[in-house]
């Protein structure tokens, strides 16, 4: 029991993260309908930059700010090639994306090297009825909550929040209200590079990451995304959650190299099973 | 003006009878390779610019081709011609079960599920260590030959040459009679327009499902010819970006695009290989290769998304009327 | 207040208007009626900035606000957000102005917007673009799934916005009866042309506006 515990609390932790990136995904496809396939750069970038902030000295918190910051603004640069020009469509863009990711690696091998890089975190453990969780999963937990709440603050109860969210219920009326829904649309970007960045800072001390670690990345938090069928954040949520104990789970009483086909499975199965509830024009994206 | 004279099949056709025995053995080396990838990429072209799905897993069929033929001819003592000529059949049913539930995936979902299939596939040749060996790979791979005749040694590259050039040809010549069909104009019609193919009769999940396997085949096979040239393959030599790279000469050469998989192949293979010798220049930094490919596959992707979104060969046909473009498989 | 000259748009190949050209004067109520496809909607999207013209230019001195066929809501928000949203172009966001306007609003404002009826989505619809404080509204099929009676109240709160603010109202509508009414003023569209202009009058009277739009038989008319 106690071992179980042990593996739900690190599972709850890297749930948490993959709920970030999730939520990345949700903010971006909700204004833009585009699925951003370089979600996972933003924490790799995120992950790397505080590390290496941390080792010229910059003090944590600030490190990890200014890396989560960077993060908003790559994305906000990979939403300008991504949508800047009218006219893309959304599969374009996605494969924009997808192009940008690639392109991401040149970048991330240039000036980080090949190697996985990792740095500590909040260090300590924490005692709770036997079971010993590393403070660092507390901290994730922590901030992942104030997230959300932001988040939802931002979303419900600001004009941009409100504006972002015409976008994503009626873009031909955004437009007449006069919103500019390409500009809404790199919001949303610099969002989600913020959510994934967030993301990054916190899962890298408990995971070491490398150029390419983005598409494992990428896949769990599109994997929760889809729970909530890339358009609830809260559902999102859950299903981050889920997915980050039952991969815990399957890498302690299985076998550590089948937690990556956890992710893969559980999102094939949602995919194709929402795939059989959903009619055939809902999927046609309109240009 | 001459352009006009030279009819492409004909000059596809000498290509093919005169380039393994004119190129020296490293170029020789490379006129394989990018015929196999042709063969891949047209498949992989047929499935995005006609049937309009997004497949990020082909280098999967790849592998799944080559494993066959590997396992077969060396462990199972099955004649390498038939062990070949079953890889394209081994790929092909995969790809129907699998199809049956993911094609009902659309869009960036497909694209995520293709993604999900190949990742799977690697984890499962890497776990299931017995049969193939796991990651570090299939070795010993005997040789191709029909009974005594054995392809080995000096001529082994001509004839390699000459398999892979004319089975490319062969496909693309196969995907033109395909295109100008009454199933390929239904694909068309698929590609603009799921609901309104549905409504006008055409059996959408049937033609779906057929293109998916039919790339199966085309990846399979190529697979299958790969694993006898090279008597080596691991995981490792199938990872996603390989997928990315196949993804990326369909959309360089136009998908949809008879001719463009081959026009696609060649240029980004080439390009590479010229950038990966740079890369290895005395002077250049150990990882400059990697970092050069990966620059040039993100912009070769990002500029022809954001410039030439119908790729090289239908925008090339449009001014000079080099190549008789036969359709607008423009992805959505 | 508005004035088009020679106004092309396209879509792609398809020409969707061939040289339009009209007037709307400050504080005057004008309808545009015309036939299903004949490019009414492509106008009005012009004139709000949606589409670039291929030639031909326009010129509007003020601001204008559209409110658009089909109403248009953010469907998932309060009735509040919606009206809000409306003034994104302006400081003042005050969902007031739409309240005194359309009293019924105030006590739906918490009500998600899908969930109102047709003629509450209009009220609704219409205070949004109100809240922009435009020069010029443009109204996009008004009668379109309403209610006869529920049209003509709010065809009445339009013709007391432009009495008493001065506002000019373009009034585009396949019901081509009650744009004559309400408006002194008309043009017919036809596929992409200006077909007639002229008093409400003159066309209420026109044999071909009478046969085409206004449901006299054909041979009453001659």
């Amino acid at each position: 029991m106690r071992l179980f515990l042990q593996y739900a609390a690190s599972g709850i932790a890297t749930g948490c993260a993959f709920a970030l990136v999730a939520t990345g995904f949700v903010a971006i496809y909700r204004v833009t309908r585009v699925v951003n396939f370089a979600q996972g750069v933003f924490a790799v970038i995120a992950g790397m930059l505080a590390y290496t902030l941390l080792g010229q000295g910059v003090p944590h918190v600030l490190a990890e700010l200014l890396a989560v910051v960077a993060a908003g603004v790559v994305g906000v640069l990979i939403g300008l090639v991504a949508i800047g020009r009218r006219g893309t469509s959304p599969l374009a863009s996605l494969i924009i994306t997808l192009g940008l990711g690639i392109g991401s690696y040149a970048v991330l091998i240039l000036i980080w090297g090949d190697q996985p890089i990792s740095f500590d975190g909040f260090k300590g453990n924490l005692d709770v009825g036997g079971v010993t969780m590393q403070l660092q999963y507390v901290l994730v937990v922590l901030l992942t909550a104030v997230a959300f709440v932001a988040l939802g603050l931002f979303f419900d109860h600001t004009y941009l929040g409100r504006g972002l969210t015409a976008c994503s219920s009626n873009p031909r009326a955004a437009r007449l209200v006069g919103i500019d829904v390409t500009r809404m649309g790199l919001v949303a970007f610099g969002l989600g590079g913020g959510l994934g960045g967030l993301a990054g800072v916190l899962l890298t001390p408990m995971q070491p990451v490398s150029f390419n670690s983005d598409v494992g990345i990428a896949i769990s938090g599109f994997a929760a995304a889809i729970f909530g069928g890339l358009l609830r954040p809260g559902t999102a949520l859950v299903g981050g959650l889920v997915l980050g104990v039952a991969e815990a789970l399957v890498a302690g009483y299985a076998q550590a190299s089948l937690q990556s086909g956890v992710a893969l499975v559980i999102m094939l199965g949602i995919m194709i099973w929402q795939a059989g509830r959903r009619p055939i024009t809902a999927d046609e994206d309109s240009a | 003006m001459l352009f006009r004279l030279v009819r492409p099949w004909s000059a596809a056709v000498v290509l093919v009878l005169l380039l393994p025995l004119v190129l020296p053995n490293a170029l020789l080396t490379i006129y394989i390779f990018i015929g196999l990838s042709t063969m891949v990429v047209s498949g992989l072209s047929l499935l995005m610019g006609f049937a309009g799905q997004v497949s990020l897993g082909q280098a999967a069929f790849y592998a799944i081709g080559a494993y066959t033929a590997g396992l077969l001819s060396r462990d199972l003592n099955v004649p390498p011609v038939l062990a070949l000529a079953i890889a394209p059949a081994a790929a092909s049913l995969i790809a129907y079960v699998v199809g049956l539930p993911l094609l009902r995936l659309r869009g960036h979902y497909l694209a995520f599920g293709t993604l999900a299939f190949q990742l799977i596939t690697l984890s499962a040749i890497g776990e299931a260590r017995d049969i193939t060996g796991g990651d570090t790979g299939l070795t010993a791979i005997p040789p191709l030959g029909i009974g005594p005749l054995i392809v080995d040694g000096p001529f082994k590259p001509i004839v390699f040459g000459y398999l892979a050039g004319g089975l490319a040809l062969l496909t693309l010549l196969f995907n033109q009679h395909l295109v100008r069909s009454r199933p390929g104009r239904a694909l068309r019609a698929l590609a603009t327009s799921e609901a309104g193919a549905l409504a006008a009769g055409v059996p959408v999940g049937r033609y779906k499902l057929q293109v998916f396997a039919l790339s199966a085949a085309y990846a399979g096979l190529a697979g299958g010819v790969y694993a006898f040239f090279v008597s080596y393959i691991a995981p490792g030599s199938f990872p996603l970006v390989r997928s990315i790279e196949f993804l990326i000469m369909a959309t360089v050469g136009g998908l949809g695009s008879v001719w463009g998989s081959a026009v696609g192949a060649s240029v980004v293979f080439l390009v590479v290989q010229v950038l990966q010798n740079l890369g290895t220049l005395p002077g250049m930094p150990l990882r400059a290769p990697a970092v050069f490919s990966y620059a040039v596959y993100a912009a070769i992707l990002i500029g022809i998304m954001l410039g030439l979104p119908q790729g090289v060969v239908p925008a090339l046909s449009n001014s000079t009327g080099l190549v008789r473009r036969r359709t607008r498989g423009a992805p959505k | 207040m508005l004035e088009v000259q020679q106004l092309v748009v396209r879509y792609g190949a398809a020409t969707a208007l061939d040289g339009v050209s009209l007037r709307v004067e400050r504080g005057e109520m004008v309808a545009l009626i015309g036939p299903n496809g004949a490019g009414k909607s492509t106008l009005l999207n012009t004139i709000c900035g949606l589409l670039k013209p291929a030639s031909g230019t326009f010129r509007l001195t003020g601001r204008v606000a559209q409110v658009p066929e089909g109403r248009q809501l953010f469907a998932e928000m309060s009735v509040e957000d919606n009206l809000r949203l409306g003034a994104w172009t302006i400081r003042d966001r005050d969902p007031g102005h739409a309240y005194t306007l359309f009293p019924p609003l105030l006590q739906l404002r918490r009500r998600r917007a899908g969930t109102l009826s047709g003629g509450e989505q209009q009220m609704v619809a219409v205070g949004r673009a109100l809240m922009a404080q435009p020069d010029l509204l443009v109204v996009d099929e008004l009668s379109l799934g309403l209610a006869p009676m529920v049209v003509d109240d709010l065809a009445q709160h339009l013709v007391r916005l432009n009495r008493d603010k001065g506002m000019a109202v373009l009034l585009v509508e396949q019901n081509a009866r009650l744009a004559l009414e309400l408006c002194p003023r008309a043009y017919v569209l036809e596929a992409g042309r200006i077909a007639l202009s002229g008093s409400s009058t003159e066309l209420a009277n026109s044999p071909a506006v009478r046969a085409a739009y206004l449901g006299a038989a054909m041979d009453e008319v001659v």
